[in-house]
C-alpha cells in the first residue's frame, strides 16, 4: 500500500517531489481523495479546497519542471489544513458557528498567507469549538469532531479538527490557534507535537478573536521538525499586527544539538494536583527522567500563582470574548433572522440564534464582569494576577531553559462525557498560565497511558521569544518516543476501523 | 419664556462643550490605511479593518497621534507620555465593531486652557461686567477696557474614530424617528476624530461661539482639519445646567446636540438656559437627557432620556500596544507648531501698531492671515512700508472679506488679487495717487479684470488731483454758485459742507483730493 | 453557591449583549453564570496592593504606529458581498427606533 501523502513528513514530501516520483497536483488530488474516504466519521475538515489546492499545486509543477522547486520556499507541496477561524479569501470562515454559517472571507490570515508564499497547497478548513470556546469540538455548530485514536472520544479543543487531520493522516500539518491550551491540549489527545508560540511571534491579523491578548497560532505536526518548519513560515512581525514582534530564530536550527547542559524546570505543584490522572502523572515523570538521562539537569522551580491563572482566564477571555463577538449583529456579515421589523430584534434574535449556548454563555459573563462596579472586582484584579503569574515565570527562567509539565490532567474522554461547563474548564489547568503570561508552549507526544491506552503529551514551557528552547528539548524527546504516529485505524492508508 | 438677560439676572448658566473634530487632512484613516475622502460613493472606502470583519486588528496611523499632539500644544495641554486606547462598548449599527476605539482616562493631551477675547454685544451677555474694573479679575474672567478675557480650562482632548453614516429612509425629512428602515454606509467609520472637552467654565452662549471659534481658528492654523460645521467635521455638543445666583453647588445638566453653525451654537444654548430657567422657575424638574436643536423651529427637543448613567464596559484595548511617547516624538511635533492666532496677533499689533480689532479680524482665517504677511514682506521694500500696514489691514478686513463672502467656496489665494496687486493698490492711496474711494473701485476692478492697479487708473484716467492751484479754482466756483447755502453756512449749518465737498468732486468727476479740497473749503468758507 | 446574578440581573445583560433568551433559557443562564462567577473566587483573595496591571503581555513594546499611506480598499462589491440585506450600495438595516420609537 502506498503511503498516503497526508501520512508522510515534510521532507519526505519534498525528497518525492524532487525526485519527481510525483507531482504537486497528485500530492493535492491523492490528499483530497483520501479526505473523502477517511474523513467521515472524524469529521476534521469542515471545507476543502480543490481549486486553491490545484492551482497552487500548478505552481509548484512549473516550477519543478524548470528545476526551481527550492524556490519555491519550505513548504512547497506540502498540503495544510486551516482552523475554521483562520481567513482565507474565497473560503468559508465559519468559527464552527451558525453566525457565520454562509461567511465567505473577503481577505486572507497574514499566517495563512505566509503559509501560501511559502508554497503550501491550502487543503480546507478545520472543525473547532464553536468561536473556540471549548476543549472538546463537541460545540461545533456543525456536529462534533472524533479523535481518530478511538472515535468514541473526543480529539480535544478548541482546535479538533487542526488536530485530528495530523492525527488521521490526512494532512501532514495544520494550523489551529490557541487561547488557553486549545492548540495544546487537543496536540496531547491526539498525540501530537502541537505548539502555542510566544505572543506576538505569529501574527493574530485574520485570526477570528477569541481573546485577543491571549490567542496565538501555531501548526500541529507529527514531527518537532515539521512543526519547526511551519513555524519558521508563519513567524514574524507584521505590520497589520500591533502585538507581533520579529522573529529571526530558525526553529530547526537546535533540534540536534540534545539536552545535555540544558536546565529544565519541573513544578511539583502541578505533579500533586488534584485531578492529575496517575497514568498522565506517570509519563510526565517519565519524561522528564528522560531529559536527564540525556545530559539535562532538572531543577524544581515554583509557580505559586499559577492556582490563579484559572481564574484569571476566566475572567480576561470572557471580558475580551465579550467585546470581539459584539460584532456579529446581523448588519454588514452573518446570520440575519428574517423578518424583522425592527433592528433591535433582528439582533436579539440573531445573536440568539446565532450563537451557540457556550458562546452566548461567555459573552454575558464578558458583559458582567465589566461592568460598573463588577469591573474592579475581577477584571482589574485578573490583569495583576496576570502580572504575578509573569513574575513567577521569570523568577523561574532565571534557574531553567524551560520547564516541562502535563498538557491536560488526562486522556481523551468520551463525547458526552463531561457536559457541566465549569468541568470543562478545569481541561485547561495547566496550560492556561502559559497564555496568561504569554509565553510559549508545546505539547510534545510521549506515548500512550498505561490505564487509557491513549496518547499522553508532555508539554515544554520557554521563556518569551526563546521558543527556539522548547524545541530543542521536544527534538530530544522526540528521539526517545519517536515521531507522533498517525492513529492505528488511520495508518498505512486505512480509513478507520 | 424670559429673555437671556431677563433670565441671567437670576440665574447663572453653566456650560461645557465637547468638540470632535475629524482630521480630514490626514491622508487615511485612523487605523487603517482606507483613503479619507468626503462624498465618495458608499462603502468604497472600506476594508477588513473599518468593516469590522472578524479577524481584522486595527494600526494606528502615526499622522493621527502627530496631530492630536500638536492641538494639545497649540491649546496648553501637558502632553501625556502614557496612554493607551480603550474599547467603549455598546451596540449601534454605524459602528462597525460595536465598540468605538478611544482613549481612557488618560488621553493624550490633558489639563490645557484658552482666553477669549469677548468684546461687544458678546460683553453684554455677561451678567454685571459694569462692577469690574479693567484688569480685576472674578472667578475666570478678567475685565478689559472694551470687554473682558475669559479663561476656560480644556479637561482633556483624546484620540478616537468616528463611526459611518446612515441614511434614514420612510420617515419624514430623513430622521431617525419614524423611519422604516436605514442605509449604513461606511466610509467615514475609522476617520480619525479627536474629541477635546472643556471645564464646565462657560457661562454665556457668546463665550461657547467663541470658544468654538478661536479651536476652529487654531486647528485650521495648525491644519488638522479642515474644520467644516458643514460636512460634519467640526461638531459641538453642549452641556448646560443652570444655578442661582450665589450658589455654587451645579444643576442638572442636558447634552445639546445639533448646533453645527456658530449660530446655531449660540442660539441653541440661549434657547437651552432660557428653557431650564423657565421650567425652574415653575417649580418643575430639568431632566439629565439629550436635546436636539431644531434651528428652524428655534427650540430644543428630547432625544433620549439617560436614566442611568450609560455603562460603556470600557476596557483598555488588548489589539494596541500603550503608548510611550519619547522625548523625541512631542519635541519633533512642537517643531511642526506654527505661529498661532493669538501669537501672530500680537505681533501684528506690536510691529505694525495694528488695533487690536484689526489684528484679531486679520487672524481669524489663515488665508487673510497669510496673505496679509505676504504684503508686508512686500511693502517692506516701499520706503515708508510700515505706513502700508493699516490701510492694508483695512482692504483685507474690509474689501477682501466682504468680496469672499459674496463669492463663497472662492479661496483668496486664486482671486486675481495677488499680494503685489495689494501692496501697489495701497501704494497708490498712501501716495494720494488716488482716493480711497477710487481705491475701491480700482479694487473692484482687480477683482473684475485681473488687471494691475496701475494699469487700471492709468485706463479709466482717474489719478487723483491733488494740485491745490487747480483744487482752488474749483472750489472758488463752487462758493460762486451757490451763494444761499454759502451764507445757510455762515449761520452755523456745519452740515453743509459735506454738499461743498460734494459739489466740489463732482465738478472734478471725483478726482479731487478730498483732504486738500476740505481745507481749501474751510479756509475760504470761514 | 453564592448568587451573584438574579434573573432580573441576567435579563438585563441579555438585553445589554442583544442576545434574546426565553424564560426557561434565563433561568439556566442564571444558575450557568452563578456557577462560573463562584470558581472566580480565587482571584479575589490575593493581596493585589501596588501590583501593576498587565493589560498588554507584550513586554516593552510601545508607540506601534504606521505611516499615513493609502492601502487598497474594498470595492463595494466586495464590501457588501456578505451583507444579509442590502440597498443602493449600502447595508440595510430596520428601522433602529421600531414602531413609534422615539428613543
Amino acid at each position: 500500500m502506498v503511503t498516503p501523502f497526508g501520512s508522510m513528513s515534510i521532507g519526505e514530501l519534498q525528497a518525492g517531489l524532487t525526485a519527481k516520483e510525483f507531482s504537486a497536483a497528485e500530492v493535492a488530488r491523492g490528499t483530497f481523495e483520501r479526505i473523502e474516504a477517511a474523513d467521515g466519521v472524524v469529521h476534521s475538515f469542515l471545507e476543502t479546497t480543490e481549486a486553491l489546492a490545484l492551482d497552487a499545486a500548478a505552481r509548484i509543477d512549473g516550477a519543478i519542471a524548470e528545476g526551481r522547486l527550492a524556490e519555491m520556499g519550505p513548504l512547497a507541496g506540502v498540503p495544510v489544513g486551516y482552523k475554521d477561524n483562520l481567513n482565507l479569501t474565497g473560503t468559508h470562515t465559519t468559527c464552527a458557528s451558525n453566525m457565520l454559517r454562509d461567511y465567505v472571507s473577503p481577505y486572507t490570515a497574514t499566517c495563512v498567507e505566509r503559509t501560501l508564499r511559502a508554497g503550501a497547497l491550502p487543503i480546507g478548513k478545520l472543525n473547532m469549538d464553536e468561536f473556540a470556546f471549548g476543549g472538546s469540538t463537541e460545540t461545533s455548530a456543525f456536529g462534533p469532531t472524533r479523535n481518530p485514536w478511538d472515535t468514541e472520544r473526543v480529539p480535544g479543543g478548541s482546535s479538533g479538527g487542526s488536530a485530528a487531520a495530523v492525527a488521521a493522516g490526512l494532512v501532514p500539518v495544520s494550523l489551529g490557534s490557541d487561547t488557553g491550551g486549545s492548540i495544546r491540549q487537543p496536540g496531547s489527545f491526539c498525540g501530537l507535537v502541537a505548539v502555542k508560540p510566544t505572543y506576538g511571534v505569529v501574527s493574530r491579523y485574520g485570526v477570528v478573536a477569541f481573546g485577543s491578548s491571549l490567542d496565538q497560532v501555531g501548526p500541529f505536526a507529527r514531527s518537532v521538525e515539521d512543526a519547526a518548519l511551519v513555524l519558521n513560515a508563519i513567524a514574524g512581525r507584521d505590520a497589520l499586527d500591533c502585538t507581533s514582534q520579529p522573529s529571526d530564530v530558525d526553529f530547526t536550527a537546535n533540534l540536534a544539538e540534545g539536552v545535555r547542559g540544558m536546565k529544565v524546570g519541573v513544578v511539583p505543584a502541578f505533579l500533586e494536583a488534584a485531578g492529575l490522572a496517575p497514568e498522565v502523572r506517570a509519563k510526565t515523570q517519565e519524561a522528564a527522567l528522560a531529559l536527564e538521562k540525556m545530559g539535562a539537569e532538572l531543577v524544581e522551580v515554583e509557580l505559586p500563582h499559577a492556582q490563579a491563572a484559572m481564574s484569571a482566564y476566566y475572567v480576561l477571555g470572557p471580558c475580551e470574548a465579550f467585546s470581539n463577538l459584539a460584532r456579529f449583529d446581523s448588519v454588514r456579515y452573518g446570520y440575519c433572522d428574517p423578518g424583522h421589523k425592527d433592528l433591535g430584534s433582528q439582533y436579539e434574535a440573531s445573536r440568539a440564534r446565532g450563537f451557540g449556548p457556550e458562546a452566548r454563555r461567555r459573552i454575558m459573563l464578558g458583559s458582567y464582569l465589566l461592568s460598573a462596579g463588577v469591573y474592579d472586582t475581577y477584571y482589574y484584579p485578573a490583569q495583576q494576577v496576570r502580572t504575578l503569574i509573569t513574575r513567577d515565570f521569570a523568577v523561574a527562567y532565571e534557574s531553567v531553559d524551560c520547564i516541562l509539565a502535563p498538557v491536560a490532567p488526562r486522556t481523551a474522554f468520551k463525547l458526552g462525557e463531561i457536559g457541566d461547563p465549569t468541568e470543562m474548564y478545569l481541561g485547561d489547568m495547566f496550560t492556561i498560565s502559559i497564555n496568561i503570561a504569554g509565553n510559549g508552549g508545546m505539547s510534545v507526544p510521549v506515548g500512550l497511558g498505561a490505564d487509557t491506552g491513549l496518547p499522553v503529551g508532555v508539554q515544554l514551557i520557554a521563556p518569551p521569544f526563546k521558543d527556539a528552547n522548547m524545541f530543542r528539548a521536544a527534538a530530544a524527546l522526540e528521539t526517545v518516543y519517536g515521531p507522533a504516529p498517525v492513529a492505528p485505524d488511520y495508518a498505512d492508508g486505512k480509513v478507520g476501523a | 419664556m424670559k429673555t437671556l438677560e431677563e433670565v441671567f439676572e437670576t440665574w447663572e448658566a453653566v456650560i461645557g462643550l465637547e468638540i470632535h473634530a475629524e482630521l480630514t487632512t490626514l491622508e487615511t484613516k485612523m487605523f487603517c490605511g482606507c483613503k479619507l475622502e468626503f462624498g465618495a460613493a458608499p462603502n468604497t472606502h472600506t476594508c477588513p479593518v473599518c468593516l469590522g470583519l472578524p479577524g481584522a486588528l486595527p494600526v494606528p496611523n502615526r499622522a493621527a497621534i502627530e496631530s492630536i499632539v500638536l492641538a494639545g500644544l497649540a491649546t496648553n495641554c501637558d502632553i501625556e507620555k502614557h496612554s493607551m486606547f480603550y474599547r467603549k462598548n455598546y451596540m449601534y449599527p454605524d459602528m462597525a465593531k460595536n465598540f468605538q476605539t478611544t482613549q481612557g482616562p488618560i488621553a493624550f493631551c490633558m489639563r490645557g486652557h484658552l482666553d477669549l477675547d469677548v468684546d461687544g454685544r458678546g460683553a453684554a451677555e455677561r451678567y454685571r461686567l459694569d462692577a469690574l474694573a479693567p484688569g480685576e479679575r472674578d472667578g475666570n474672567i478678567t475685565r478689559t477696557e472694551d470687554g473682558y478675557v475669559a479663561h476656560v480650562g480644556i479637561t482633556r482632548i483624546h484620540m478616537e474614530e468616528d463611526a459611518g453614516k446612515m441614511v434614514h429612509l420612510g420617515g419624514g425629512e430623513g430622521r431617525i424617528a419614524g423611519a422604516t428602515h436605514s442605509l449604513v454606509d461606511y466610509n467615514r467609520a475609522g476617520t480619525p476624530l479627536i474629541e477635546l472637552v472643556t471645564e464646565p467654565d462657560l457661562r454665556t452662549p457668546e463665550e461657547a461661539r467663541l470658544f468654538m471659534q478661536k479651536l476652529r481658528q487654531i486647528y485650521l492654523a495648525i491644519g488638522i482639519s479642515d474644520c467644516s460645521m458643514e460636512e460634519g467635521s467640526l461638531r459641538c455638543d453642549g452641556n448646560v445646567s443652570l444655578r442661582r445666583r450665589g450658589t455654587t453647588a451645579f444643576g442638572t445638566k442636558t447634552e445639546l446636540k445639533n448646533m453645527n453653525s456658530f449660530k446655531n451654537l449660540h442660539d441653541g444654548l440661549a434657547y437651552e438656559i432660557c428653557r431650564q430657567a423657565e421650567v425652574l422657575e415653575e417649580g418643575g424638574v430639568i431632566y439629565q437627557e439629550t436635546r436636539h436643536w431644531d434651528p428652524s423651529a428655534k427650540r430644543t427637543i428630547v432625544m433620549r432620556v439617560k436614566e442611568t448613567a450609560d455603562d460603556y464596559r470600557l476596557f483598555p484595548e488588548p489589539d494596541l500596544a500603550p503608548y510611550d511617547l519619547t522625548d523625541e516624538f512631542i519635541e519633533g511635533v512642537r517643531a511642526k507648531l506654527p505661529e498661532l492666532p493669538d501669537q501672530k496677533a500680537a505681533r501684528y499689533a506690536a510691529d505694525f501698531g495694528l488695533t487690536s480689532y484689526d489684528a484679531r479680524h486679520l487672524v481669524e482665517h489663515r488665508a487673510t492671515a497669510d496673505f496679509f504677511d505676504e504684503c508686508m514682506a512686500l511693502a517692506a521694500a516701499e520706503a515708508d512700508g510700515g505706513a502700508f500696514a493699516k490701510p492694508l489691514a483695512n482692504l483685507i478686513i474690509n474689501d477682501v472679506t466682504a468680496w469672499l463672502n459674496a463669492h463663497e467656496g472662492e479661496a483668496l489665494a486664486a482671486t486675481p488679487l495677488s499680494a503685489a496687486r495689494a501692496v501697489a493698490l495701497v501704494k497708490l492711496t498712501v501716495a494720494d495717487v488716488i482716493s480711497s474711494k477710487q481705491a475701491k473701485e480700482v479694487f473692484a476692478a482687480i477683482m473684475d479684470e485681473d488687471a494691475d492697479p496701475e494699469a487700471i487708473v492709468e485706463a479709466r484716467g482717474m489719478k487723483q488731483v491733488s494740485d491745490t492751484d487747480a483744487i482752488e479754482a474749483v472750489v472758488d466756483e463752487v462758493i460762486a454758485a451757490n451763494p444761499d447755502e454759502v451764507a445757510r453756512y455762515r449761520d452755523g449749518n456745519d452740515k453743509l459742507i459735506g454738499f461743498f465737498v460734494g459739489q466740489c468732486m463732482k465738478a472734478m468727476r471725483g478726482q479731487g483730493n478730498p483732504k486738500i479740497i476740505n481745507e481749501l473749503l474751510a479756509k475760504k468758507l470761514g | 453557591m453564592t448568587q451573584h446574578l438574579s434573573e432580573a440581573d441576567v435579563r438585563g445583560i441579555a438585553e445589554y449583549t442583544r442576545i434574546g433568551l426565553t424564560a426557561e433559557e434565563v433561568v439556566a443562564m442564571t444558575a450557568d453564570l452563578n456557577a462560573i462567577i463562584d470558581s472566580l473566587a480565587p482571584i479575589t483573595e490575593f493581596d493585589l496592593d501596588g501590583v501593576e496591571p498587565t493589560f498588554h503581555p507584550i513586554g516593552d513594546l510601545s508607540n506601534v504606529m504606521r505611516d499615513d499611506a493609502v492601502r487598497g480598499s474594498f470595492t463595494q462589491a466586495v464590501a457588501l458581498e456578505n451583507a444579509p440585506k442590502q440597498e443602493s450600495g449600502s447595508f440595510l438595516i430596520p428601522s433602529i427606533l421600531g414602531e413609534g420609537g422615539d428613543r
